[in-house]
């Protein structure tokens, strides 16, 4: 290549990029940057995914919506009605709906639905459902087996996206990863996992949820969704202007977007548990005194403060602390008492060493501290090491990449590991508990005979929402006093934004920033 | 070797980049050596109150997130990176050697074996090889040792295969035959330390490369595992804090940096004492 040719080159891709970027700036796009902990989720199909990320939410609609206050509004379905006993539910759909690929929404679309979710991934979020009828066009009623007094939440949940039956059957696994088909403010123009999705707005769109103050179609008419899993990359891309939001800002990041003046940080309730899952059935820790004293040596509060910086909560619980089912009795509750951790080793037969470790006939407790492989959880694990070492738990760190070690977790090998989830219903209690998933997502192989009757009264048993979280509470209260895991730390849900680029609407009247969001958001010319 | 007064690796100092290079390699040796008798710190005990303190006279780098000593922190890291890339080379030498003699000296079917396989894994970046390799045994510094010398066999395997192959139809070894000397003798005494300077030189540029390797490693978690130091994991740590306390970074980066400059310039200056850079590029 010569020299004045590279030149040529050279200038013509500079003044494309110019030129692109001022289309960028007439047209309404922006760039957001996913959470670090919804990077490589490999597909958009709602029904079969265990991890989704937040632009499914654009992609496809739901039929019931939540607000900032957690209570119920319409979207697809414009009312609805419970029998008095629980046992029916009868839904009226939105009129002239129609999906991305010409599909008309209507009760037969519903019936189709549901009928997919039978042996899926996410079969326990429609499995009340006996049967679901159609009355007419816009009316359908699902005859219930039994009272599910979390039907609610699971429709307005991102698992419960209304996808188009015909082009999902047609596509099989390809659908979600190649092509996509909701009723969602925007189409999918491209995917590629792990780097970024690219939607446009979907121009026929007018069935928004009356939670946003648009219902018609979206200001912003491109969006891109990149996923950066370093959370440090991504803040750099957002100050350099590169992207215009980031759905997370893990906490010792947020005094450096603070510092800067065209950037705004949004800060909503969290909804992730960080936590440390303990292998009950790997000894040591098949002794539930072991297990107690590894959870009770876990420092929240000096955690809290080193290593977040003082933002969010300690966790006591398994649950978030906006969740009824997490006010557990006080016994329950799982609390820094290095004195009581002591005291159990010493009872166990645990004897403290002259180099700090305790020994039982002649073996070290030596036990091992799984991670994944992101800064935050490296570093949050190397305080909890330290922490265990201080009662005498000499802990071995394994540091695993952060896509594979959730088939590390299936080989049960796991003793202690660092991780955390997110979710805001007390089912997950059941998800990362129950007997049937040992490994993953149960990686504490906890299966309690107890625990297992708790948790079948608590998901299937209750017939109203009073009686679910009682029993929630109930089973959860159990759970934690078999010490599968070790709560540590709640954070916040910290969104910033480039406030030069993106009005922000408010009040914003959504747990977080989603679907309902975004519909109001503009981008400034 | 000749008859000058002094070993080639002395001789070297005598050259000045050799001797700046040199040195820096034996300080960084005698630290990593003499780690706890340099420092009062202990490089995992954490003090969470002194964490992000920039360098001061208590602590000559700054602490780093959980308040220890970087220094010392930078000290036995060099021990994890140096060992590490020291023994993984050097059973990559001796695999290698092995491998590449028996290939030269029995010739055929082995032969075109070995090669093929040899410039198999040769094709692939070292990086990859070492991934793949540590993602099958686990992380650690026993996984990345093992990666680190099988991604870098092919080298040393070939080069002393090309050395025995020309040295085998040497007049001296015809000579050596004739007398009566058997396949070992003249194989152990005859041919491999013939081969072994240019093979040394190779393993000593390789260690610079093994260094970056090891770090890489670390740099994504896979090599020596906390609170075990290494310079990669180090800068791994700190690239997420770049902006909170950017010494964290710096002061491993440049020690990798450093140490393999130094590397590469004390291997110059070894090439050019030994006065083999002819023959080996002849050969290889």
């Amino acid at each position: 290549m010569t020299l004045s040719f590279r030149k040529t080159l050279l200038s013509a891709s500079v003044s494309l990029a110019a030129l692109l970027a001022a289309q960028g700036a007439l047209a309404q796009e922006a760039v957001f940057v996913l959470n670090t902990s919804e990077v490589g989720a490999p597909t958009y199909n709602p029904i079969k995914a265990t991890n989704l990320n937040k632009a499914t939410t654009l992609l496809f609609d739901r039929l019931v919506s939540q607000a900032a206050d957690l209570s119920y509004h319409p979207w697809l379905a414009e009312s609805w009605e419970e029998a008095p006993d629980g046992m029916s539910w009868t839904f009226h759909l939105k009129k002239g709906v129609t999906f991305h690929n010409g599909e008309p929404f209507t009760a037969e679309t519903i019936a189709k639905w549901l009928d997919l979710f039978k042996g899926s991934e996410n079969a326990y979020m429609a499995e009340a459902i006996a049967e679901v009828q159609v009355v007419d066009e816009a009316t359908v009623k699902f005859v219930m087996a039994r009272p599910e007094p979390n039907m609610l939440y699971n429709l307005s949940s991102s698992y419960m996206s209304v996808i188009e039956p015909k082009s999902f059957v047609e596509l099989g696994d390809n659908y979600g990863v190649t092509e996509v088909y909701g009723t969602g403010p925007f189409k999918l123009e491209s995917f590629a996992v792990g780097q970024e999705t690219v939607l446009v707005r979907n121009d026929d769109y007018t069935w928004g949820s009356p939670l946003a103050k648009n219902t018609g179609p979206a200001k912003i008419e491109k969006l891109t969704f990149r996923e950066i899993a370093e959370d440090s990359t991504a803040f750099l891309e957002l100050k350099t202007g590169g992207v215009d939001m980031l759905f997370g800002v893990p906490a010792d990041l947020l005094a450096e977007v603070q510092k800067e003046a065209n950037l705004a940080v949004l800060t909503l309730p969290g909804q992730d548990v960080y936590y440390m899952p303990i292998n009950v059935t790997k000894a040591p820790f098949d002794d539930i005194r072991v297990r107690e004293a590894a959870a009770k040596a876990i420092n929240q509060e000096e955690i809290l403060a080193s290593v977040f910086g003082g933002v969010g909560t300690v966790a006591d619980t398994f649950l978030i602390s906006a969740l009824p089912e997490s006010k557990v009795s006080d016994g329950a509750k799982i609390k820094y008492d290095p004195a009581r951790a002591n005291a159990l080793l010493d009872e166990a037969g645990w004897v403290m060493g002259a180099d700090g470790v305790r020994a039982k006939d002649g073996q070290p407790l030596q036990v091992s501290l799984w991670t994944q492989s992101d800064s935050i959880f490296r570093r949050l694990t190397e305080v909890v090491q330290a922490q265990l070492k201080a009662v005498g738990i000499a802990a071995e760190i394994t540091t695993f990449d952060s896509s594979m070690i959730r088939d590390q977790y299936k080989t049960g090998e796991q003793q202690l590991a660092v991780r955390s989830y997110n979710w805001d219903n007390a089912d997950i209690v059941d998800w990362f508990f129950g007997g049937d998933r040992l490994g993953y997502p149960n990686v504490s192989m906890f299966n309690d005979p107890k625990a297992e009757e708790l948790r079948a009264a608590a998901m299937t048993g209750a017939k109203n929402m009073e009686e679910r979280v009682a029993n929630f509470t109930a089973y959860h209260d159990y759970v934690l006093t078999q010490f599968p895991m070790a709560p540590i730390y709640q954070p916040v849900n910290s969104v910033a934004y480039n406030k030069d680029r993106l009005v922000m609407p408010e009040p914003l009247n959504a747990a977080d920033v989603g679907a309902i969001a975004i519909m109001d958001m503009e981008v400034k010319d | 070797m000749s008859g000058r007064a002094l070993p080639a690796p002395l001789r070297a100092f005598r050259r000045p980049l050799g001797a700046v290079a040199g040195g820096w390699l034996a300080a960084v040796i005698l630290a990593a050596l003499f780690a706890p008798l340099l420092t009062p710190y202990d490089y995992d005990i954490q003090a969470l109150k002194e964490a992000y303190q920039p360098a001061s006279a208590r602590h000559w780098l700054g602490t780093d997130e959980f308040g220890r000593d970087l220094l010392t922190r930078l000290i036995y890291g060099a021990r994890t990176s140096l060992s590490v890339s020291g023994i993984a080379i050097a059973l990559s030498v001796a695999c290698g050697m092995t491998l590449g003699a028996a290939a030269a000296w029995f010739g055929g079917w082995f032969d075109r074996a070995v090669t093929v396989v040899v410039d198999l894994t040769w094709s692939f970046p070292e990086i990859l090889i070492a991934l793949i390799l540590v993602a099958i045994i686990g992380p650690g510094t026993t996984g990345t040792m093992v990666a680190i010398s099988v991604a870098y066999l092919a080298q040393f395997t070939r080069l002393t295969r090309a050395q025995i192959l020309t040295l085998k139809s040497e007049t001296f070894i015809e000579a050596a035959r004739s007398l009566g000397a058997g396949n070992a003798h003249i194989l152990f005494r005859h041919l491999l330390p013939n081969a072994l300077a240019p093979v040394l030189v190779s393993a000593m540029l390789a260690t610079g490369d093994a260094i970056i390797l090891e770090a890489t490693l670390g740099f994504f978690g896979l090599g020596a595992q906390p609170p075990v130091p290494s310079w990669g994991g180090m800068m791994s740590a700190g690239s997420a804090l770049v902006f909170k306390a950017p010494w964290i970074i710096i002061f491993p980066g440049l020690a990798v940096a450093v140490t393999v400059v130094a590397i590469n310039l004390f291997g110059d200056a070894l090439i050019a004492e030994l006065d083999i850079r002819a023959r080996m590029r002849r050969q290889v």
